[in-house]
């Protein structure tokens, strides 16, 4: 049974942040340019005039693209100036291009919008957003909203690691939503808030921008592809993780368009984890242990579904890397999310996994690592050589991370929280694939609405057998811990609800005893939460 | 005292360990071979040859110990040299005394028995370090110990894996060794030769034609493949030394793979083709039809030579089988 004890002091961390800002922007200045340096002795494409001249083509080509005229001459002349520059003036200039672009990235942390943010506006949030009709009502809604988000899995071990050492928060991605979320799922646990990386796309919504600036997250902009600008972003990550600044990424990337639980991770700024482990084992503190916390965020609905399984279904077959017109630019959306999909209680789970250190290993309730025979094992080895020395090695440090990624994509079934909509959206779908004879999303999009109906009863069948797989397969994850006790009817119509009521078109809808699919695509979306769980054996 | 990083650890003191420790300390290195077996041991102190490849010697800077904490401690880079069959279990006592800084590769040239994982995925689950390869090649212990030229092909995700086995395990002109990233591909073309050494020594005692002969090699090249493909493998990699140069040393030479097949065809029960009999070759080809029933591919050779060694048809039949089971595409 996990206990209510909250981890006070590494609640603090974030608190000195604005204090320490200064000096964490000054090492990663001090760093990336010292690397630079280094590599340009090898002259080629990594001699100072290469690195900044892909900066000036890089972003003459963006500003080109967005057509921001006003802002290319400073690129222009600085590509102009390159051949006459000197040395010393290159390395001027490189110091000046760290500085820029790390105030670019560094983040924010306000006391007092933490407190209004984990305080006040949730009850806020709550008592507006509701759909009350009474004072009394509205007062139940303020102190109902801890119910909406709920948190569990194991709390214990992540608190003690916790204040044991650095937590590298690491949950999966389905909505923009994803980073209140979290937030608030981590203030459940009574676990401390991270700063995390955030796209620079998402600081364009004031609203959550003016929350996202001021509680630590730093701005990611994915649009800037040249070295130096990803060498300062994993530099500052690494130098937060080593100031001992609790993190979150989403190692899957970009919010998953399929919302099938992510397998193949994309782990972008996970492998500082690494490096910054390895950095403190160097400076002699290999007692500085990192923690990698898988993590599952399950939603009864998702803001953003309609958008993202467009895009994953798109015919050109070219998904959307940043999509900026969603669901999320549009306010309207986002006040109806909170009033229909906050109301419902629990509909919003954050699931924790048990950590593990920087190289997949698993760990012990105190935090010490284990190796696959549940043998103590001493992390600080991973990163030595034959003789004890701390050695450099950027090829093994990623492949160490993508040990961890594996270790990461295998924990996350386990940790998956089904709904009422993803259980019965799976039911719907095998009674609809079952009886047209194909699981092929792309065949059952062509076909006329009235293939695509099926007799109540036969869903509730399929839900069933499919719940009794589940109780029987854990791997696989769980039911929403509030259906425990709920007949596969109940189920089934509260599913019904949600998914014919939220989107702009119905997913679902009963006519009698038939369950009609009046969005096929949604419906795919739903069910593919469940996607690991192979179709039974016919 | 040479460095910890210039020693070799070897892991078995087998035909290929003691093969391999005799033509590295002959090449000057530094090599301590731990074996569990204390006569061994004492036999290797005594008279600078394992029992198990007499024609091996054994010069100075080879150090033989039962103990494996010495091993761990005197060096980073082993070489796990066991059969399949022990593979569990001497990964699981060397994992007691290993960290995360050592590195180690494997010579088995089979899957991990009774199962159909290869060896480096048993070796992840028993040992604690993430730096895990392995070695393949043509590369016959008796032509090491009698130091004629050998070539194998080290594979691991980690490139300080590759460079530290060819640092430490070049021996020119004896034995040279070559890198890969196809860790997979290595492994699973390493034990298929083994299989299809069977075949060969099977037709071979058969009298197939010179041109049958020629089709059963291409082919089962062409199926081992397909099965690495589906695993994660380059294709490539089995037309190379862990592939096509293991099959090709291996039957055109008197290996146990290449007797065994030779006996099944000259009429040796294959109801005696028990546990205790079977070859690593006749083991990787049960684990292999396994692995292709799971990844659902289609291997006729490999299928009918298991039907022979599980007794469910004779040599013969299999051969009509196997040509019979022509597919549109090669």
């Amino acid at each position: 049974m996990a206990s209510d004890r909250p981890v006070r002091e590494a609640e603090n961390r974030l608190e000195r942040f604005n204090e320490d800002r200064e000096r964490l922007l000054s090492e990663v200045e001090r760093r990336v340019v010292a690397k630079k340096l280094a590599q340009a002795q090898s002259g080629g494409d990594a001699s100072l005039e290469y690195v900044l001249n892909d900066v000036a083509y890089c972003e003459i080509r963006r500003l080109e693209a967005a057509k921001q005229d006003s802002a290319i001459e400073r690129w222009r002349e600085l590509s102009r100036r390159l051949l006459a520059m000197t040395e010393a003036d290159k390395e001027d200039e490189l110091r000046s291009l760290v500085r820029h672009y790390g105030k670019d990235v560094v983040g924010n942390f306000d006391p007092r919008v933490y407190r209004f943010a984990t305080g006040v506006a949730p009850s806020l949030l709550g008592f507006v957003f509701s759909p009350v009709g009474s004072l009394r009502e509205g007062m139940q809604a303020m102190r109902s909203l801890d119910a909406r988000i709920h948190a569990d899995g194991e709390l214990d071990v992540v608190r003690t690691c916790a204040e044991r050492g650095t937590l590298i928060v690491t949950p999966t991605h389905s909505s923009n939503m994803d980073s209140p979320a979290i937030g608030l799922g981590l203030l459940r646990a009574g676990l401390p808030p991270t700063t995390y990386g955030a796209g620079k796309n998402l600081f364009t919504n004031p609203f959550i921008s003016f929350f996202m600036r001021n509680l630590g997250a730093y701005r990611v902009d994915r649009r800037l592809k040249f070295e130096l600008y990803k060498d300062v972003l994993k530099e500052y990550s690494t130098v937060l993780l080593e100031h001992g600044y609790h993190s979150l990424f989403f190692p899957g990337g970009t919010r998953c368009r399929s919302n099938i639980v992510e397998k193949n991770l994309k782990l972008g700024l996970l492998g500082t984890t690494v490096t910054a482990y390895k950095n403190s084992v160097r400076e002699g503190a290999p007692h500085k242990r990192l923690y990698i916390v898988p993590v599952t965020i399950n939603y009864r609905l998702v803001l953003e579904a309609e958008t993202l399984i467009d895009d994953y279904l798109a015919e050109t077959g070219k998904s959307r890397y940043i999509i900026t017109d969603d669901e999320f630019s549009r306010i309207g959306r986002i006040l109806e999310f909170f009033r229909k999909i906050l109301a419902h209680e629990g509909s919003v789970v954050v699931r924790f996994g048990r950590p593990l250190d920087p190289f997949g290993n698993d760990i012990t309730d105190d935090g010490e690592s284990l190796d696959r025979q549940g043998r103590a094992v001493d992390p600080a080895s991973f990163v030595r050589g034959a003789d004890g020395e701390v050695t450099d090695d950027d090829q093994r440090d990623a492949e160490y991370t993508r040990a961890l990624g594996r270790r990461l994509a295998a924990a996350y079934p386990r940790l998956t929280v089904f709904h009422a909509t993803h259980l019965v959206a799976r039911a719907v779908y095998d009674a609809v694939t079952r009886q047209v004879g194909t699981r092929d999303i792309y065949r059952l999009i062509r076909m006329p609405p009235q293939q695509l109906s099926v007799a109540a009863e036969g869903v509730v069948e399929h839900l069933t057998r499919f719940r009794a797989r589940l109780a029987a397969g854990p791997a696989w994850g769980a039911e929403h811990p509030m259906l425990a006790d709920q007949p596969a009817g109940t189920i089934v119509d509260d599913a019904i609800r949600g998914l014919s009521s939220y989107h702009t078109r119905p997913t679902v809808s009963r006519a009698g005893d038939v369950l009609r699919v009046d969005d096929v695509k949604l419906l795919y979306y739903y069910q593919n939460r469940t996607a690991h769980v192979p179709p039974e054996a016919s | 005292m040479t460095a910890r990083r210039d020693t070799v650890g070897i892991v078995g003191a087998g035909r290929f360990g003691s093969a391999l420790g005799s033509v590295l300390a002959r090449a000057g290195r530094r090599v301590v071979l731990w074996s569990r077996d204390a006569a061994i041991v004492e036999a290797i102190r005594t008279a600078r040859r394992s029992p198990r490849l007499p024609a091996a010697l054994l010069p100075e800077p080879l150090e033989v110990t039962g103990d494996p904490r010495r091993l761990a401690s005197e060096a980073r880079f082993l070489v796990l040299a066991v059969t399949s069959t022990d593979v569990r279990d001497r990964a699981r006592e060397l994992g007691d005394v290993l960290d995360g800084s050592h590195i180690v590769v494997h010579a088995i040239g089979a899957l991990a028995a009774p199962s159909s994982e290869r060896v480096s995925q048993v070796m992840e689950q028993g040992l604690p370090t993430l730096k895990i390869g392995a070695i393949a090649g043509p590369a016959l212990p008796d032509d090491l110990a009698e130091g004629k030229y050998s070539s194998i092909v080290v594979a691991s995700a980690f490139d300080e894996v590759t460079s530290e086995a060819r640092r430490l395990l070049n021996a020119p002109p004896v034995l040279r060794v070559y890198g890969s990233r196809d860790l997979i591909g290595v492994e699973l073309a390493s034990a298929l030769s083994g299989a299809y050494t069977v075949a060969l020594g099977l037709s071979d005692e058969l009298g197939v034609a010179a041109g049958t002969r020629a089709v059963l090699i291409t082919r089962a090249l062409a199926e081992a493949s397909r099965l690495g493909v589906a695993a994660g493998a380059e294709a490539r990699t089995f037309a190379g030394l862990a592939g096509l140069g293991n099959l090709l040393v291996r039957a055109s030479d008197r290996s146990a793979d290449y007797e065994l097949g030779r006996r099944l065809a000259g009429g040796a029960a294959p109801a005696a083709v028990t546990d205790a009999a079977r070859t690593e070759g006749a083991r990787a080809a049960l684990a292999g039809v396994e692995l292709a029933g799971q990844l659902k591919v289609r291997m006729p050779v490999l299928q009918g030579l298991a039907a022979v060694l599980t007794g469910r048809l004779e040599p013969r039949q299999v051969a009509n089988l196997i040509g019979d089971s022509v597919a549109e595409s090669e």
